[in-house]
C-alpha cells in the first residue's frame, strides 16, 4: 500500500516538475528552481559519498570547479559545445577523483575531512594562477552559447531559462535514480558497510580502497555535471565561486541539514536553503518584516537590515547547522521521522 | 644568498605568530579531541577588536593583547560551556561542522555590523623596517615575534608547572584515568578552550598591523592552523610550535622560490605529504 502511494507521489512531483514552466512565466520562479535543482544535484552526489559510504568530504568544489572550468573553457576558447563539454568535465572530473582518492583514502576522520580541504584548496589556488588556460581571478565570461540543433531543427537556442530548467531536472533525476539503484544494489551494501565499519568491511572481503573510490567517482560525475550546468547557465565562473572552500561546506550542509544517507535528505536540504538565502539575498525578509509593521522603513533598524542582511545570506546557514547538528543530528527528515514515529506509539 | 636568508629571517618571525596559533588549536584537540573549525574565525575576533581598541580609543595595537586575550578566553569559555561541550561526545564529522557553523556565524555577524570593507590599522611603524647587514626586517613583525616568545614561554611554564597546567596535560592524555584522578574535566575543557580562544585572538591583534582585516579573514588562518598542528603532531604543544616556525619558513622561502601567488599550494603540498607518510606528525604519538 505505502509502496503504491509513494510511487504516485513521485510521478505527481515529476508530472509537476516537467508542466511547471509551461504555467509559470516568472522568470524569479524558473531561476530559483534552477539553483533548486543545482542544490539538489550536488547534495545527492555528496550524499553517496559522505551519506553512504561514511567518507566527509569538504572539498567537494574540487570536482564542481574541474566541471565548470573544462566545459567553460571549452566553449569559450575551442569552440566545443557545452553539450559535449559536460562529458568532457565528467571524464576529467572523474580523472581528477581518482586521483585524489588514491591519496585521500587511505586517510581515516578528520584526517580525511582535513585533507580534502587541502587538495581543493590546491585546486583553487592552481586556478587562480594558471592565468594563461584559466583566466585566473577575472574568470570566465561567455559571451554565446550556440544553439543546439538536430539535424537541421532547432531544438534551442539557449535565450531563456526554460532549457536549463530541463537540463536541470533530467541531471537531478538521474542522480536521484542513481542514488535509489546504488542503494538497492550490492554496492549500496558495501558502501554501508564501510561507513559502518570499514575494519569487519575489510575482514569480510570488501575492499575498502576500491568501493571508496567508486563512490567518489559517482559523486565526482553528478558534481562535475552541475558545476558545468551552473557555469554555462550563470554565464560566469571565477575560482572564488566554483572552487571556493565556502562551496564546499554548504555542499555538505545541504545533505546535513536535510539528513544524511536518505535519498530524500538532500531534496529537503536545497528546498529549505535555497529559497530561504535567496529571501534574504533579494531583501524579501526585510520587506516583510517592513510590511508587517515590525520595523518601520524609515527607522534606523529598517535601513540597517535593508542595507545589510541581503550580504549575510550565509549567516542562515551558519545558525541552521549549529540548531541542526544540537538538536537534529539525523537532520530535518530524520527529525520529522521520529516525531512522526513517537506519536504513533503514543 | 641575502635573498634567501631575508625570506628565511621573516619566515621565522611570522613563524613565531602561527604557532601561537597552532598552539591554540593543538591545545583544544588536545584536551577535547574537538577540531576547532572557528579557530581562524576566533582570531579574527582578535583582530577587530584590536582595530577598533586603536580606531576608537587609539590603544597601540601591542598593547592591546591586555584586553583582547582576557576577553576572547571569556568568549571562549563560554562557546564551550553553552555549546561545544554538548557535542564532545558526537561524531567527529558533527563536530566539525557545528564549529564551521559556528565560525560562519562569527563571520558574518562582524560583516553584518562592520560591512565587509578591508580595514587598514596602520600605525607609525607599520612600513618601519630594520636594516641589520643589508637585510631589511620589518619591525612590526620583530615586535610581535618578541611578544610571542614571551607568551610561549609563559605557556609552557603554566603547563608545565602550575597545578592546572598539569591537570590540563593529563587530562589530553587520558580523559577517563584524569577524571578518576579527581580532576574536572568539564572545568579543564572550559579553561583549555578558552586558552585556545584567547592565544588564536592573541595572535590576530599581533598580526593586524601588517595585515588586511576583513571577515572572511579567518579561513585562511583556520587552514593554516590545521598544517600547523597536522605537521607537528596533533596535541602536541611543542610540536606546534615547531611546525608553526616551518610553515612560516616553508611559505616565505616558497613564496621567493615560486612566486608569491604558488606559496600556499607550497603548504597544502607539504601538508598533505606529512599527512601521507608520517600522519602522526613530528612529535606526535601514533594514532591507535
Amino acid at each position: 500500500m505505502a509502496r503504491y502511494v509513494r510511487i504516485a507521489l513521485i510521478t505527481l512531483a515529476l508530472g509537476g516538475l516537467i508542466v511547471l514552466p509551461l504555467y509559470v512565466e516568472s522568470t524569479y520562479v524558473l531561476h530559483m528552481m534552477i539553483l533548486i535543482f543545482i542544490n539538489v544535484i550536488v547534495g545527492s552526489s555528496w550524499n553517496i559519498l559522505g551519506g553512504f559510504t561514511g567518507q566527509y568530504s569538504v572539498g567537494h568544489a574540487a570536482y564542481f570547479g574541474v566541471g565548470a572550468y573544462t566545459t567553460m573553457i571549452l566553449m569559450q576558447f575551442k569552440h566545443v559545445a557545452p553539450w559535449w563539454g559536460v562529458w568532457a568535465g565528467t571524464g576529467v572530473a572523474v580523472v581528477t577523483a581518482l586521483i585524489i582518492g588514491s591519496i585521500c583514502f587511505r586517510l581515516r576522520g578528520p584526517y580525511f575531512v582535513l585533507a580534502s580541504i587541502a587538495v581543493a584548496e590546491i585546486f583553487r589556488v592552481s586556478a587562480l594562477n594558471l592565468k594563461n588556460i584559466t583566466n585566473g581571478a577575472e574568470g570566465i565570461l561567455v559571451t554565446e552559447v550556440p544553439p543546439l540543433t538536430v539535424g537541421k531543427t532547432l531544438i534551442t537556442d539557449w535565450a531563456s531559462k526554460v532549457p536549463f530548467y530541463f537540463t536541470g531536472l533530467i541531471f537531478m533525476v538521474m542522480i536521484i535514480v542513481v542514488t535509489a539503484l546504488v542503494r538497492r544494489s550490492k554496492l549500496g551494501y558495501y558502501f554501508q558497510a564501510i561507513r559502518e565499519d570499514q575494519d569487519a568491511a575489510h575482514s569480510l572481503g570488501i575492499n575498502p580502497t576500491i568501493y571508496k573510490n567508486t563512490a567518489l567517482a559517482i559523486s565526482a560525475v553528478f558534481t562535475s555535471l552541475a558545476g558545468s550546468l551552473y557555469g554555462v547557465y550563470v554565464g560566469f565562473i571565477d575560482p572564488s565561486t566554483v572552487l571556493a572552500l565556502d562551496l564546499s561546506v554548504q555542499i555538505v550542509m545541504i545533505c546535513i541539514i536535510g539528513g544524511i544517507g536518505t535519498i530524500v535528505g538532500p531534496v529537503v536540504g536545497a528546498a529549505l536553503l535555497v529559497p530561504l538565502s535567496e529571501a534574504l539575498r533579494s531583501n524579501a525578509i526585510t520587506d516583510a518584516l517592513i510590511k508587517a509593521g515590525v520595523v518601520s522603513a524609515e527607522s534606523k533598524v529598517g535601513a540597517f537590515l535593508k542595507e545589510n542582511l541581503a550580504h549575510a545570506h550565509v549567516l542562515i546557514y551558519g545558525i541552521l547547522v549549529v540548531i541542526v547538528i544540537l538538536f537534529m543530528p539525523d537532520g530535518v527528515i530524520g527529525f520529522f521521522r521520529k516525531f512522526g514515529a513517537r506519536r504513533r506509539t503514543a | 644568498m641575502s635573498i634567501l636568508i631575508q625570506a628565511l629571517i621573516s619566515g621565522i618571525l611570522i613563524g613565531g605568530v602561527y604557532a601561537l596559533i597552532g598552539i591554540g588549536l593543538t591545545i583544544i584537540f588536545g584536551v577535547m579531541r574537538v577540531i576547532n573549525f572557528a579557530h581562524g574565525d576566533l582570531l579574527m575576533l582578535g583582530m577587530y577588536a584590536t582595530y577598533y581598541l586603536f580606531a576608537a580609543a587609539h590603544v597601540d595595537p601591542f598593547l592591546s593583547i591586555v584586553i583582547t586575550t582576557p576577553l576572547m578566553f571569556l568568549c571562549g569559555a563560554f562557546l564551550q560551556k553553552t555549546i561545544i561541550n554538548r557535542v564532545l561526545d558526537a561524531l567527529p564529522q558533527n563536530q566539525i561542522l557545528l564549529t564551521i557553523g559556528l565560525g560562519l556565524i562569527m563571520s558574518n555577524t562582524i560583516m553584518l555590523a562592520f560591512t565587509s570593507d578591508y580595514k587598514i590599522l596602520s600605525t607609525k611603524y607599520s612600513s618601519s623596517s630594520m636594516h641589520v647587514g643589508g637585510i631589511s626586517i620589518s619591525s612590526p613583525l620583530v615586535i610581535s615575534f618578541a611578544i610571542t616568545a614571551a607568551i610561549t614561554a609563559a605557556l609552557y611554564w603554566f603547563l608545565l608547572k602550575t597545578d592546572t597546567g598539569q591537570a590540563i596535560r593529563a587530562t589530553a592524555q587520558d580523559r577517563e584515568a584524569a577524571r578518576l584522578m579527581g580532576i574536572n574535566v568539564k572545568r579543564m575543557s572550559i579553561i583549555a578552550f578558552g586558552l585556545g580562544s584567547s592565544l588564536a585572538a592573541t595572535a590576530g591583534a599581533l598580526i593586524s598591523p601588517t595585515y588586511y582585516i576583513f571577515p572572511q579573514v579567518g579561513s585562511v588562518f583556520t587552514l593554516k592552523a590545521f598544517v600547523i598542528t597536522v605537521l607537528g603532531g596533533m596535541g602536541s604543544v611543542v610540536g606546534a610550535t615547531l611546525g608553526g616556525v616551518l610553515i612560516g619558513i616553508a611559505e616565505s622561502v616558497g613564496g621567493v622560490y615560486f612566486g608569491s601567488g604558488w606559496k600556499e599550494v607550497v603548504v597544502f603540498v607539504l601538508f598533505l605529504l606529512v599527512l601521507l607518510f608520517k600522519p602522526s606528525g613530528l612529535l606526535g604519538k601514533s594514532r591507535t
